[in-house]
């Protein structure tokens, strides 16, 4: 295997009923969900531009911004840490942009981050782990000076949602780590903010009932990678919600692109219906900040 | 290279249905393809068709799937190029007749496989008289092999009755494909309680059983765990693509860097699956071109390794 050129293909995926690059690249592909400096840091995220690049996605919104799952306010990592990736985001603001993890167990230092990275800084949003040491969800009245925050700066919320099976007695949700939040957290959540735009995550994992959940906040969208690809995923959301509610992710590196635009392909959506699922509805509840920023929609 | 795998048509597949079981399924398939093959001389090259060894007909039992209708599932298939499907059957995850399930799928196959699908039946080794169930998949339905179902049917690799199964299914030239996994154990319906299957066990089963044709799908890295170095070198096992993640994820994993795989594999052991239509098909379609994958690695991966497995 060659890493030269991205661009490269042996067989024209045309020919197997698959959209090809170029075609991918009309759909004006916008990741909500990149881990692509998870791990790896900088480097990593440049070793996966490979794929990102092979995969015609335009705009990568990276979720692990001075922040770890066990660390979300990310306290433990190192001042020039920081500044390298601060001067990267700055750097390539026309390709990727950063959401700061938050921690709803620490709400005023929450608000100090989003302070320091959002109003001060290049990030455009703010991001929910699947946990936080504290264990508070999102539908915990710590989160309101977050979200009205987060409202003053027109920031994008992205909410890590899951219902994972478990507990006694079993039920949705039941294995859920500490302060992971579900998608009827959101919903708790969205009706408090009703005119804030707010990102569930994972479509709740269980996608079946965390569509249902949040269906009738009008100001919730669903952001749906991160579980395997279950054929009539995508028909079902917009059957429920309306295709103006959805927003994709890749899940990257972890999670292969193709299992995520796999979903979207399986459905019946016409091209415009792609076009709205695949960035133009986050496009639209980024602009505000995006304009602020003088980023490129 | 595309020529060489031409579909069968049904009258085809019906004439292969009436030939003695002692000359498997595979072999009147090859026989097609290569005469395929013939006619095709001279033909400009095309893309190569594609064998998907990991298709399932009907519902599945928790959810109405979007293709589960078996001519919609084929018309999709032939959409992507996919000119043959090994298909098992949802009615065997959790049906106790395994043999009626057997057959409404050898009838299916039959009747509405449009020569796609080739019907993959399925046998318990925790139950009684499971040989006859393999003895029917093999004599009566034709079936070129049969689908276990470990985490659903309550059997683990230790059990000296899947060691025979193995053996038994090797004498009668019958592939053996092990499902790891249907659905990601966290979104499992609650009334079910169906952990994930303990790996570690099954090198030492095929190193007992080494003339056994066995594929392993939905062989996803976690549920792989620290056994795939030992598959890979002790053992003679094939895997599916259907479950194989991480950007670029085939690619990775054949060099050994798809960080949730414990080992490399190599291209000549992976095969085509798409775990349709439970997953959409255009999931395993993507990964071949995700991955900066040769002409030669593309070729194996969409149908050359499947037809060896078969043959």
């Amino acid at each position: 295997m060659t890493l030269a050129d991205p661009r490269s293909f042996a067989l024209n995926p045309a020919a197997f009923g698959l959209p090809t690059r170029d075609d991918l690249v009309k759909l004006r592909i916008w990741d909500m969900h990149y881990h692509g400096f998870m791990n790896g840091g900088i480097r990593g995220h440049e070793e996966n531009m490979f794929y990102v690049e092979r995969m015609g996605i335009e705009r990568m919104l990276s979720l692990d911004i001075a922040g770890t799952g066990a660390d979300p306010l990310g306290n433990s990592i190192a001042p020039e840490k920081k500044r390298e990736i601060r001067e990267y985001l700055e750097q390539h603001a026309d390709r990727v942009s950063g959401l700061i993890p938050i921690d709803p167990s620490q709400p005023v230092e929450s608000c100090r981050k989003m302070e320091e990275w959002i109003a001060r800084g290049p990030c455009v949003g703010i991001k929910y782990y699947g946990g936080n040491p504290g264990g508070v969800v999102c539908s915990h009245e710590n989160n309101d000076a977050i979200i009205r925050l987060a409202a003053e700066l027109n920031a994008v919320i992205y909410i890590h949602t899951w219902m994972k099976i478990g507990g006694k007695p079993r039920r949705p949700g039941g294995d859920n780590e500490r302060g992971e939040s579900t998608p009827m957290d959101v919903a708790l959540l969205a009706r408090r903010f009703p005119d804030v735009p707010l990102v569930c995550g994972h479509s709740g994992g269980d996608w079946e009932l965390g569509v249902r959940a949040v269906r009738p906040f009008k100001n919730v969208y669903i952001e749906f990678s991160g579980s395997d690809p279950h054929s009539g995923q995508v028909d079902y959301t917009v059957r429920e919600v309306g295709v103006e509610r959805l927003i994709w992710g890749g899940h990257g590196p972890s999670r292969s692109y193709s299992t995520e635009l796999s979903k979207v392909l399986d459905a019946d959506l016409t091209h415009d219906q792609r076009l709205q699922v695949f960035g133009g509805n986050l496009r639209r509840i980024a602009a505000p900040i995006f304009k602020q920023k003088g980023y490129k929609l | 290279m595309g020529q060489l795998m031409r579909s069968i048509d049904r009258r085809s597949f019906v004439k292969a249905s009436l030939i003695p079981a002692a000359l498997p399924l595979a072999a009147v398939l090859a026989s097609r393809s290569a005469l395929s093959a013939q006619q095709a001389a001279g033909a400009a090259p095309a893309a190569p068709d594609i064998i998907d060894t990991n298709v399932h007909l009907f519902d599945w039992p928790f959810r109405k799937l979007k293709y589960a209708n078996t001519d919609a599932l084929v018309a999709k298939l032939r959409n992507h190029r996919i000119t043959q499907a090994w298909a098992g059957s949802f009615e065997a995850v959790l049906n106790k007749q395994l043999d009626a399930a057997n057959r409404r799928l050898a009838d299916e196959c039959g009747i509405r496989g449009g020569g796609v699908l080739i019907p993959i039946g399925s046998v318990n080794p925790a139950w009684a008289d499971w040989e006859e169930d393999l003895r029917r998949c093999h004599e009566q339905y034709r079936m070129p092999g049969v689908r276990l179902y470990p985490a659903y049917h309550g059997f683990t690799f230790d059990q000296p009755e899947f060691i025979r199964l193995l053996d038994d299914a090797a004498k009668r030239g019958l592939l053996v494909q092990i499902v790891l996994r249907l659905e990601d154990e966290r979104v499992h319906h609650f009334a079910t309680n169906i952990p994930p299957i303990n790996v570690t066990p099954l090198a030492d089963a095929l190193k007992k059983t080494p003339q056994a044709k066995v594929q392993l799908i939905n062989s996803a890295g976690p549920l792989l765990g620290n056994n795939v170095p030992a598959l890979v070198r002790e053992t003679q096992v094939t895997f599916d693509i259907a479950a194989t993640e991480g950007n670029g994820g085939v690619g990775r994993l054949i060099e050994g860097t798809n960080y949730s795989y414990r080992g490399a594999i190599p291209v000549g052991r992976l095969l085509f699956g798409s775990h349709a239509p439970f997953f959409p098909c255009e999931c395993a379609l993507m990964k071949l071109f995700e991955s900066p994958l040769s002409l030669e690695q593309l070729e194996k991966l969409m149908n050359a390794n499947a037809r060896r497995l078969i043959g």
